[in-house]
Formats: C-alpha cells, structure tokens, sequence
C-alpha cells in the first residue's frame, strides 16, 4: 500500500513539475505569447513581466525562478485584469469554483452509488434496464446542454428557481448547477457502480454469505458493495477533471463568479499567466484527487495492502 | 444486435441529413434573410425558424452538425493511430520498455485535457486543424491502455505460443493472430472515444475556443441558442437536440459492441 | 432413524428443462452420502438447487430436518439455511470476503443462527476444533494472509459455527494442492464423527470418496446411473458409466502400463535456468526455474510433476524455445538448438506443444482446418494447397475427429474436440518429441481418459518422445516411465517411475504420491 501511493507520488511530482516547466516554454516560443517582443503591452505590464521571469537571464534561469515563484504560489499579474495579481483572481474565485464542484461531486456519488445499488437490488428485472438506461443517457449528455435547458424549463418557464447568479451562495442559487454539473458523473458512477455489484454478487464469497442465510440487504452492502466500489475509486479523478472542466462552463452559463469564468476570459484574452496557474492548479487537484482514490483502494480491498 | 438496432438508424439518419441535407437547402448556413430575423419555426421558408440575425437555423444546425461530425472523425482517427501503435508496442515489448510506456500514459492521464487542449488554442491561435489534432493527441490514452491490456494478454495466450512453436515469426503473429483479436475491442473503444471528442470539441466550441465563424458547429449553435433562449428557445433545442442525440446514439452502440466483445 | 435431510423424486429444472431428474437419497446424523460425476454430469446444482443457492429451480421434494425445501419462500429458505446447514465450497482462495476479518466473518456465522455474540475466546476455541491453533492471532487477519489450506479450514470453522445437522461440502478440497487434499478431508471425517453432523459430500475425487462416503449416488449428465452402498459401487460397479469413471481417474495402485522402450538420447537440457523481473518498480528478480539439467530419449516418456508455482511449466517451455530463458543449453541429438529467437523452422518441427487450457489453444477467429494447417505454411512453406488440405486430414484422422470439423470455428467445439484439434495442430508438424502442459488437466476425467489413451497410441506409433508436465502423478504415469519432481524451481528427486512411486525420498514427492495413492 506504502508502495504504491509512493509509486503514484513518484508519478505525480514529475508529471506537475513536467507541466509547470513545459508550459512556460510553450508559453516562451508561442508567436504573439507574453514574452514576444514584436507584442504591443504598455510598458507598465511588460517591465512588470520582465522582473518577474528575470527575462534577460539565461533560460534554465527563468524556468528555475518561475518554478520558485510557483512553489509560493506567485503566478505573476494578469494581463486582462489589470491592477489584479493572478493569485488575487484565483483567491476570489477558487472558493465558488470549490463549492461548486465538492457539491457536484458529493450529489454524482449519492445519486450514482443510490442508483447502481437500486438497480442491482432488482437486478434482471425492468426497473433495472430503465435506470441503467436512463444513466446511460445521462453519460451522454453534456453539461452545456443540460444546463441552459434546466435553466429554460425551471426558472424561465417553471420559475421555481433564479436563472442565474451566485446570489452570495444562497442554496436556491446553486440547485441547477450542481445538478447539471453533477448529472453525467452521477451516470458514469452509476454505471460503475451497478457493474461492480454484478460481478461482486457473482462471486463466490456472496454465495457463502448468501449460504448462511443473510437478508438480501445485508449480502448487497457488506459482502458485495466494498469490492464493486473499486472500479468507482478509480473514477475519482477523472470524476474530478470532469467536474472541474464542467464547472468553467456551468459557471459561464449560470454566470457564477468562480474561476472558470476568470478561465475563459484569460483563454479568450491570451491572458497567459492567469490560463497557466488555473491549469497548474486544476492539474494538482487532480493528482490530488488521484492520491485520494489510491487510499480508498486500500480501505476497499485490504488484498491491495498487501 | 436488437438494443443497438435503433440508435444506428438514428445515427444514420442525422449523417444523411448533415451530408445531403446542405445541398437541398436554399439557405446557406450564413447568409442572413433581412426580412426574417428570429422567427419562429413554420415559418414560410424557413421551416425551423431563423436566429437573432436572419441565419436559417435548419441550415445553420445541419452545417453545425457536419462540421462537428467531421472533427469528431478526424480527432478520433488520430487517438486510433496513436492509441493503437502505442499500446501495440508496449503490449508486445513488455518488460520495461512497457513499464516506461505505460508510466508516462499514467501521467498524461492525470492531466486536466481539456485545460491543456485551451492552453495550446491559447498559445497558438484558434484553429480547426489545431482542435482536432489538439483532442486526438489526448483522448488516445484509454485506448492505448485497452489495446496495450489486449496485446499483453493474448501474447502469452496459447494459441500465440503454438503459433510460436509452428515456426511463425514475430510479423506473422501479430497480423495473423495478435491484430485480428484486436479489432473488435480497438473498433468498440474507437466508438466510444468519438462521443468524447465530439463533447470536447463542442465544449470548446461553446466557450468560443474551438471552431471559429463563420464556420459553425453544434458548440457554437448552443451557445447563441443558450443566449437567445428567453425569447427563442427553439434555437437552443434543435441544435441541442442534434447533439445529445448524436452522443447518446455513439454511446449505445460503442457500449453494445464493448459488452458483447468483453 | 429419521433422516436429517432426505431428497425424493428431485429435479432441477433450468428454464422449462429438466437438467436433472430422479434423484433420491437420505442422510442420517453423522452419516455421508456422496454424489460423483463428470463434470455436467449436474452433481453440484443436485446439491445446490434445493437450498436457493443457485440460480435453477428444484423440483419434487428436499425435506431438511422436516421442513420441505422445495416451493418455500426465499425467506424460509434463508431462515432453514442458517438454522440446519453449513456449507463448505471448491475455492478457498475466494469463497471468504476478501474486505472482512477473519473474526467478522466467523462471528457472523455464529450467529446466523440466532446465537448471542460470541466471545473472542469461543472463536479462538471455534479455530482450534479446525486445528487452526494460532486462532488468536488470525482472528485480526484479512483472508488473503492466510494459505489455501488455512483459509479452507477457516471455511469449515465458519461451516460448523451456529451447530447444524447437516454439512454441505461442494467439492472441498478439488482446488487444494495434493498434499491438503487428505488432512482437510480427514478434518470434515473427524467433525462429522463429533458433532454427529450429516455430510452431503460432492467430489470428482473418487478415491476420498471411497474413504469417507456411506452411500454412492452417481449422476450421469441429469440422471442416476447407480446408487447405493459405498463399498458395493467401488468394489463391483454394475452400471457401465461407473465402470468408465472409476477406470478414468488412475491410480497409483493399478498395475503399471506397458510403454514403449526408449531409444537414445534426443534431447540434453543442461543448467537451464529461467527468472522473471520482480513487479513493479522493485529491482531484482524472481528465479522461476534454478539451474535444471534433464535428459531425454527416443521414444520416451518423462513427467516432470510438481505442485503450482514449481516452474515446471516454465522449464517445458523454455526448453521448446517458445518462453524466456537465461541461461543453459539445449541439446538436440548432439546439436545445439539456438535460442528462442533464432529458432528455424527445421528446428522448430521438432518440438511441439499441447497446453492445459482448449479454448485458449485455438484462435477464435480461425477455422479448425487454418488452425491446423499453421504449421505447415511455415515449416514446409512449399507445399501447395492440395497437399496441405491432404496433411490437415490426415491428421483430423489421426486424432479420430469427424472430417466435417474442419469447416467449423473453435466456439463450437468441446473441451475434448478442441484438445483434439490441437494436438492435430502438433502432430501435422511431424515433431519428434510432445511437450504435454497440463494437456488433459483441464479435461472432464470421462474425456482426459480418452485423450490419454490417443496420446498413448501416438506415442507408440509414431515413436514420439514426450515430456509431460502435470501436478498428477497417476496421470502422468500413463504415458511416462521416468519422472523428475520439481520443487522451488529445482528438481528434488528423479528416477524410474515405478521405483519413485514405490519409495519416494523427497517429502514432496510423498505428499504427491500420497495424493493419488
């Protein structure tokens, strides 16, 4: 077990450090980038810039001073804000970001692990096809669909709640986003979930438990559902890069003050340093998400503890 | 074969009309009609209505849709050729060869795309080249896994050991029995991967990242129907409608011919 | 006396299909019935079915301790399970929770029954009955720590825990190694004698089942081909399947086979050593096979027998050059045969393979006669498609099958048409010499009987040396008159067949011939 979440450091480290370091050389040779000269700046930002990265200093010296700056989490001032420093921006908006996607993610595993253990309970019979089918579908949809058509049908048209705001996160406001961010991971885990249970509930230790004349009930959570959760573990951190990537649109739609929003415009602005610590960021929640799953492995199945 | 039987004519049907569709059409997708701006579907001459600017939103939708079919087909094709030959070696070389390999798909694995795919738009300019080639250079990694699963698998299968031991070389396996088991598996994932690529390239199209005007795409009809969508919903629902029914059509057969091949 | 679970009239119905039918038989306390079979033969589902722990229905009537099992409610079904029954089945290795302490799961059979909770020192004492004697230290273990043979023990503490009348024991110890077979039936013996439990015993297993069963009742696919006393079947079977069955599982007490003589020496394997990397990232690696030097002649047999995990499956294939091999040199009547990547195809021909798994052998996507046909296109590359299609004929001839099969895929074929096949593909090479993986282990006994009996006539006609890898003893004898055992990758003891058999030397060439004694 040590090994592994060893292994998986040994991994993660690297792979951050690969993107932090490739990024901004990326960024160095992009034609029309921050550090091309041929770019009209105002002299403010670009001698801001110059110190910043020590631009006249040799390369391995920038990448190195630029590494520092981000281990304090100093990624420099933005270039569409002006007067804001880039971790200025990601303070405001992490939090909303944050919110959001923790309770999208805590919705997808209630609705999904719920779903996969109703339909397995039932196994074989319709209930089961329809709810599997119906968490297909849900797979299948993307969040940019969902959301403005949960937005026309429930404020426009229905109006039980705000179209759009963060209203200061009073909870009205955050009902159809986190739905719609959470609806296709709930599907995946839902999925994930009810195969696990089918090959769990096939194998031959239920058939002893089920021997000694164990409720159904019981067979399902504490002999079947531990072991069918694996493959759900491991879907945490693409659960993670899913809920982060939808939430820079569902903030778009449901014009949220989270990050995404700053992301998008920073994207469409070539705001270089502003895309470059959300990517950063986002690439070491997901490892960290990675980490978490590798833990979870652990308490799922003592066999990975060795 | 009967659970995939519908979402195949269904899918059919939407490429038919994306192909065909444009050339029956007397509007073009962007060519604006000034005496019928946003009106409402049944509309003389424009059956499904116009948008906020005068743009036939059935031309508009069909050329959206061939567009996003067409980054889709092509992005796929790239994670094919890629997933495949990496996943090919590494199952085959095994060792650390395959270690290293599979290390390295890990990491890219850990990586937040679609953030990556923006930060390339980012750096080098907005371009449809640069989306396709950008989404298939990271969706091959789930392919390169099953594949590399695959190989690995059947290298120590009996029936290559025979082969093997009747005198056939490393060439002639892997065409004659390697591959063959392959294909199935390679053509499910491949199918599975487009629904994938065509949200991603619809997602980027709808923050304004990916496709640019005037060419358009489903992302883009979104979006404006997304905006325009108090006063005329119909034009988030049609291009909408396409979409989710393009992704949910790929994912029902990918799923289908995965189940039974597994 | 009244029986504790009696079966009349039962049938299992699969769908609308009765897939077995006609069975009756009665348990008395601290009696054993046992049901035998190949497999398909239905012996397990005939045990199964009554008590809900399969997916088929039971037919006719199950009474357990009075109770009718047949037609009662999945409830009631549930509560006469954990009151009266105790089950032990074929895999130790998964048929205990994996994520639950040994503990929890002992508890919770405790108490299927409606006991209190019991105490540590009760489980201690519950492990020791099954002689598990450092109980209290494995009560905080997870499964996967223990042995195979530990955790099967902890399976039948588990089976006996809440005190029931009868004990359902589904191939208990088929998946142990041979030198567990007999202590853990010896266990179920002596907790059968104590607790006067009833045991319904299911095995493929007939010398165990001479030992410990009462009554006999044998199934032949659905239906009872013989039933009654224990001694009775075995000393004089009357129906003809029994006969076969009891003729198919050798045994080291039958009078040797009469084998071909050997010739000179073909092949010389000396030193051959074979290691593996360590898993993961860990340096280092794991030696598979340490260093064997083995001989063999024209004509000959020589099993290489061994437990799981011996290497002996590795060392057959690094010397047929079709596995890895570090080091040592392979002698072909006095030439070198190159490594496995410069192999030719005149070297090739030499060596051919036949493995445990059927289905695994043939491509899916081939036909039978592609399939045979292999290698053929590769080691006679000049042949023309007439000769070719004559050869794979031949051959189809040679190992009895009908001609028709060459037209079909694999899918289609059974376990024994499909190890035809294969050694087909072997024989059309025109080797001198088998490597024989495990090839009948896989094999219902009715048709790895045959299949040994075809090996045995190829091997006279047509002169084939043949090494012959196998965890059976009784199997191996067959066909070998020499054996060499294998241990931790290295060869504990070797010698003329009959000679080992009667004195073995190595503890684990006893524990294996005690095994098929």
């Amino acid at each position: 077990m040590r090994a592994l979440i060893l292994r998986r450091l040994l991994t993660a480290l690297p792979t951050l450090l690969a993107v932090v370091i490739l990024s901004f050389l990326l960024m160095k040779v992009a034609p029309g980038g921050p550090f091309d000269s041929e770019r009209a700046l105002d002299p403010a930002t670009e001698a801001a810039l110059a110190r910043a990265y020590g631009l006249d200093l040799p390369l391995h010296e920038q990448v190195w001073r630029y590494l520092l700056r981000v281990a304090q989490g100093d990624f420099g001032p933005s270039l569409v804000y002006r007067d804001f420093t880039v971790t200025d921006l990601v303070a405001q908006g992490l939090p909303v970001s944050l919110t959001l996607g923790a309770l999208a993610l805590v919705a997808a595993l209630a609705i999904g692990i719920g779903a996969g253990l109703f339909a397995a309970a039932r196994a074989g019979r319709p209930v089961d096809h329809a709810i599997m089918l119906a968490m297909t579908l849900l797979t299948a949809l993307p969040s940019f669909v969902t959301g403005p058509v949960l937005a026309l049908v429930f404020a426009l048209w229905l109006g039980w709640l705000p179209v759009s705001g963060w209203g200061d996160g009073r909870p009205a406001f955050l009902v159809l986003p986190v739905i719609a961010l959470a609806l296709p991971v709930a599907g995946a885990i839902a999925k994930l979930t009810r195969a696990g249970l089918a090959t769990a509930l096939a194998q031959d230790h239920v058939r002893t438990a089920r021997a000694r004349g164990l409720s159904p009930l019981r067979v399902l959570v504490r002999h079947a559902l531990r072991p069918a959760l694996v493959p759900v573990a491991s879907y945490l951190g693409p659960a993670a890069a899913g809920l982060l990537t939808g939430a820079v649109v569902i903030e778009t739609v449901f014009a949220l003050p989270g990050l995404g929003g700053y992301f998008v415009q920073g994207a469409l602005n070539r705001d270089y340093p502003l895309v470059l610590a959300v990517v950063i960021l986002y690439a070491a929640l997901i490892l960290l998400f990675n980490l978490i799953a590798d833990l979870a492995y652990g308490w799922l199945d003592p066999r990975i503890r060795g | 074969m009967k659970a995939a039987r519908l979402p195949v004519l269904l899918l059919g049907l939407v490429i038919l009309a994306a192909i065909v569709g444009p050339m029956l059409l007397p509007w073009r997708h962007d060519a604006i009609d000034w005496n019928a701006v946003r009106v409402p579907p049944g509309s003389p001459g424009h059956p499904l209505g116009t948008d906020m600017v005068g743009r036939d939103l059935l031309a508009r939708s069909l050329a959206g849709t061939r567009i996003t079919l067409l980054v889709a087909a092509a992005a796929a094709g790239v994670s094919l050729l890629i997933g495949v030959a990496w996943g090919a070696v590494a199952g085959w070389k095994g060792g650390r060869i395959d270690e290293a390999m599979m290390r390295i798909v890990d990491g890219l694995y850990a990586l937040p795309f679609m953030f990556v795919v923006i930060l390339l738009m980012v750096l080098f300019g907005r371009s449809i080249l640069l989306v396709f080639l950008g989404i298939g250079a990271v969706e091959w990694l789930t392919m390169a896994r099953v594949v590399r699963g695959q190989v690995l698998a059947l290298r120590e299968r009996p029936f290559v050991l025979a082969a093997e031991a009747a005198g056939a070389r490393a060439p002639a396996i892997m065409i004659g029995h390697i591959l063959p088991n392959l294909a199935g598996i390679a053509i499910a994932y491949l199918l599975l991967t487009i629904p994938q690529v065509v949200m991603i390239e619809s997602f980027l199209s709808f923050l304004g990242l990916g496709v640019q005007e005037p060419l358009t795409s489903l992302g883009i009809l979104v979006k404006e129907g997304a905006d325009d969508m108090d006063v005329a919903p119909h034009a988030l629902l049609l291009p909408g409608g396409i979409l989710v029914t393009i992704l949910i059509c790929l994912t029902l057969i990918g799923e289908d011919l995965r189940d039974r091949l597994a | 006396m009244s029986a504790v679970y009696a079966v009349a009239g039962l049938e299992v119905h699969a769908g609308d299909r009765a897939i077995v039918r006609g069975v009756d038989f009665a348990i008395a306390a601290g009696e054993c019935v046992a049901l035998v079979g190949a497999s398909g033969s239905g012996k397990s589902q005939t045990c199964l079915a009554p008590f809900g722990l399969s997916p088929l229905r039971a037919m006719g009537s199950a009474r357990l301790c009075g109770e009718e099992l047949v037609g009662a409610d999945e409830a009631r079904l549930r509560r006469l399970r954990a009151a009266h029954t105790g089950f032990v089945f074929q895999q130790p290795l998964t048929a205990l929770t994996p994520h639950l302490r040994i503990g929890r799961q002992l508890d919770e059979a405790w108490r299927q029954a409606g006991a209190p909770r019991p105490d540590r020192r009760d489980l201690v004492a519950l492990m020791a009955r099954v002689g598990l004697d450092r109980g209290d230290e494995w009560l905080d273990q997870y499964p996967h720590r223990l042995s195979g043979g530990q955790r099967q023990r902890v399976m039948i503490a588990a089976a006996i825990a809440h005190g029931p009348r009868l004990l359902v024991a589904d191939e208990p110890t088929t998946a142990l190694d041979a030198g567990l077979r007999r202590d853990v039936m010896a266990l179920i013996a002596r907790l059968r004698r104590e607790e006067g439990l009833a045991l319904l015993l299911v095995s493929h297993d007939l010398p165990a089942v001479a030992e410990h069963a009462d009554r006999v009742v044998v199934l032949e696919e659905g239906h009872v081909a013989e039933a009654g006393d224990a001694a009775r079947i075995f000393a004089e079977p009357r129906a003809d399947y029994t006969r076969a069955l009891i003729a198919a599982s050798p045994r080291l007490t039958d009078p040797p086979p009469d084998l071909p003589l050997a010739g000179g020496t073909l092949l010389e394997a000396r030193g051959v050593a074979v290691s593996f990397p360590r898993p993961g990232w860990r340096r280092g690696r794991i030696a598979a096979v340490a260093g064997v030097s083995i001989g063999l002649g024209r004509g000959e047999g020589l099993a290489i027998v061994g437990g799981s995990g011996s290497g002996k499956s590795t060392l057959g294939r690094a010397i047929a050059r079709i596995g890895p091999a570090d080091a040592g040199a392979v002698r072909w009547q006095g030439r070198d045969l190159p490594p496995r990547k410069a192999m030719r195809p005149g070297d090739r021909r030499l060596i051919q393979p036949v493995f445990q798994d059927p289905v695994a052998s043939l491509d899916p996507q081939w036909r039978v006669a592609d399939i045979i046909a292999e290698p053929l296109r590769h080691l006679r590359p000049g042949l023309d498609a007439a000769a070719r299609d004559e050869a794979v004929a031949r051959a189809i001839a040679e190992v009895e099958l009908e001609p028709a099969i060459a037209r079909r895929r694999p899918a289609t074929l059974s376990g024994g048409q499909a190890q035809r096949v294969a050694i087909a593909r072997a024989l059309v090479a025109e080797p001198e010499m088998l490597l024989l993986d495990e090839a009948t282990s896989a094999l219902d006994v009715l048709v790895a009987g045959r299949v040994l009996d075809l090996l045995a006539r190829l091997q006279r006609a047509r002169g084939l040396a043949i090494l012959f890898i196998s965890h059976d003893l009784a199997v191996a004898r067959r066909l070998c008159g020499r054996i060499a055992v294998m241990d931790g990758g290295r060869i504990v003891e070797e010698g003329d067949m009959e000679a080992v058999i009667r004195t073995p030397c190595h503890p684990v060439t006893r524990a294996l011939v005690a095994a098929s004694a």
